[in-house]
């Protein structure tokens, strides 16, 4: 029962309470509307990963459509003793990891600038928000163009900094790929988490911050015992969905540096693309696809339950 | 509130010197801010409009200084833009079909009726939501290659919609849950059916939501990358996502043309997306941010 009041309030997200909520008088309607739904998502997303994951038992040649046949935990085996698998998650866990700080820290500082009238702050939000709303493909483009160690815009800058008289190999240095593929990803990302954080702080009520400040709370005292508290669960909300975004990041990457160099911005989701499309080896790469499901399965978890805790706070 | 007001102004014996000071440091970093995130897209178009001896140069100008527009049509003489915007207009359209008969469908259930199984429902499209795109890709690869379902743009389409349904399922039940249920109600009462309730009464009055899930759904088709460099082999098929990836900077394609491609391609979901933005991020965050 409280099982299922948990889930409850998980799935019931943002509802109004009790928002247009009537039994039904033809009780077979619901499942008449959701069945198309779930064989839609089942033929196109679960039967595909359940391919995948008996797949990753399997020996599958694509090409030659020979049978596939059963080989058991090999791949995983394989997976388990390979130092690069290990050294791919370690970049995965790096390029995540810095995302989410460099993305939300930027999302929130932005949020709290904006979180006061000013004239012109229509227009400022739109600018701020144009990343956000580019393809992929184009932010691709302009940072290969802006980074271009011949006549790249950026080397403009880069030649302020004192020390550096020549433009540097911006994607051709491990750390410095790396870096720029998570101020890019974040470039993109930052602008949703400050939006989702604005209307985190502006639902904070005006009061309380006057009463403290009559009570004579200073700026940082201000921040840290009504705003901090009052957007804490969003951004622990946020951590978990920047998590999963930058995790899934693919397109970015894979045009900026297609995971080099020398595997430095090789995160999982590189790796088995290059695995499937480059090696041709696709059993391998189906177990490294498991391995990738079963890390989001987690991340999706925490979600979930952070979600349901957000719900509860809320009524 | 009066009372307020003229505390704060006494509070701390501010000086107005002190209080201008702030308001400059404060709108300082709000242009700088802005600033560093809007210069990469401003480059763009510098780079787009101005004749390449200019970008082509060390310490190139950070202004235009000429301003020129015969890249449009050396680059869709160049190479065949046009056909992959038809193509990904294709792919977008089915994509945004899909999406919007389904998740009217699953949104009415989730928002307006009650049943059991409904929160399973919801969960279960939570999750889907947040799988990686690659995870699926093999599998649908293998598959797909079995049913000779490749380079077809429908088919295409119909694994973007997969993908992108469930965020348009919550997008379109936050809105649906603003629809009093008094009205539903007294409409069922009054012998409409279910259908003609929803067609009559909940579309009419949630227009904006119906577009917010159209545009959300529409351009992630445009933008979508990995299945339609996997899933079309065929050159003639390549949606411009596909396409512009395949010009190169500086060797074969000139910078005007090439940033030229990449303006052309942004300027309906940056239009789009800046409308729509607030029912976009509600629907990202599940509902879970009211805004």
């Amino acid at each position: 029962m409280s099982n299922w009041g948990q889930t409850r309030t998980a799935a019931g997200g943002g509802q109004r309470q009790g928002a247009g909520r009537r039994p039904v008088r033809r009780p077979l309607l619901p499942y008449l509307l959701v069945l198309p739904i779930l064989l839609y998502e089942g033929i196109l997303l679960v039967y595909p990963i359940a391919r995948g994951v008996i797949g990753s038992f399997q020996s599958i040649e694509l090409a030659t459509n020979v049978a596939p046949e059963w080989v058991g935990l090999k791949n995983y085996q394989r997976m388990l003793g390979d130092p690069e698998f290990w050294k791919v998650m370690q970049t995965t866990l790096l390029f995540t990891g810095l995302v989410i700080l460099v993305a939300i820290s930027a999302g929130l500082l932005t949020a709290l600038l904006f979180n006061r009238s000013f004239r012109l702050r229509p227009v400022a939000r739109g600018v701020l928000m144009m990343p956000w709303a580019m393809p992929e493909v184009p932010v691709v483009m302009i940072f290969i163009w802006i980074l271009n160690p011949q006549f790249g815009v950026i080397n403009l800058f880069a030649r302020m900094i004192p020390g550096v008289d020549q433009n540097p190999q911006w994607l051709l240095d491990p750390v410095l790929a790396l870096l720029w593929m998570v101020l890019i990803a974040s470039w993109k990302a930052f602008p949703f988490y400050s939006l989702v954080i604005l209307a985190a702080l502006q639902a904070i009520p005006e009061e309380i911050f006057e009463a403290a400040r009559v009570d004579g709370a200073n700026w940082l005292q201000l921040f840290r015992h009504i705003t901090l508290p009052g957007i804490g669960t969003t951004l622990e909300l946020l951590v978990v969905l920047a998590c999963i975004f930058s995790f899934k990041q693919f397109t970015l990457i894979y045009l900026m540096t297609g995971g080099g160099p020398s595997g430095a911005t090789e995160t999982i989701v590189i790796r088995i693309y290059n695995t499937a499309f480059r090696f041709y080896d696709y059993s391998y790469a189906t177990a490294l696809g498991v391995a990738g499901f079963v890390v989001s399965l987690v991340i999706a978890f925490f979600f979930v339950i952070l979600q349901a805790r957000r719900a509860q706070e809320n009524f | 509130m009066a009372m307020t007001k003229a505390q704060t102004g006494v509070r701390s014996g501010r000086t107005p010197l002190r209080r201008r000071l702030r308001r400059i440091v404060l709108y300082g970093t709000i242009f700088a801010v802005c600033l560093t995130t809007f210069f990469p897209i401003y480059w763009m178009v510098v780079s787009t409009l101005q004749p390449n001896e200019y970008t082509l140069h060390f310490p190139p100008p950070l202004f235009p200084q000429e301003v020129t527009f015969g890249q449009f049509a050396e680059l869709f003489a160049a190479h065949p833009v046009a056909v992959w915007i038809r193509n990904s207009w294709v792919i977008a359209l089915l994509t945004m079909l899909v999406c919007m008969v389904l998740s009217i469908m699953g949104a009415y259930a989730l928002s307006s009726l009650r049943w059991p199984g409904r929160d399973l429902f919801g969960l279960f499209l939570l999750v889907t939501q947040m799988l990686p795109e690659m995870l699926v890709l093999i599998p649908i690869y293998g598959i797909y290659r079995n049913f000779s379902l490749l380079n077809n743009l429908s088919s295409l389409a119909l694994v973007d919609a997969a993908f992108i349904l469930p965020i348009c399922i919550w997008i379109l039940k936050g809105v649906f849950d603003t629809v009093p249920h008094e009205i539903l109600d007294a409409a069922l009462v009054d012998g409409c059916n279910e259908l003609s309730v929803v067609w009559r009464i909940v579309l009419p009055l949630t227009v904006p939501g119906l577009v917010a899930v159209a545009v959300v759904a529409f351009f992630f088709a445009w933008n979508e990358y990995l299945y339609a460099s996997i899933l079309l082999g065929k050159a003639e098929l390549m949606p411009a996502s596909v396409g512009l990836s395949t010009l190169k900077a500086i060797g074969r394609t000139p910078i005007e043309q090439y940033m030229a491609a990449g303006l052309i391609f942004s300027i309906l979901p940056i239009l789009f997306y800046l409308l729509m933005q607030r029912y976009i991020v509600a629907g990202l965050t599940a509902g879970a941010v009211k805004g």
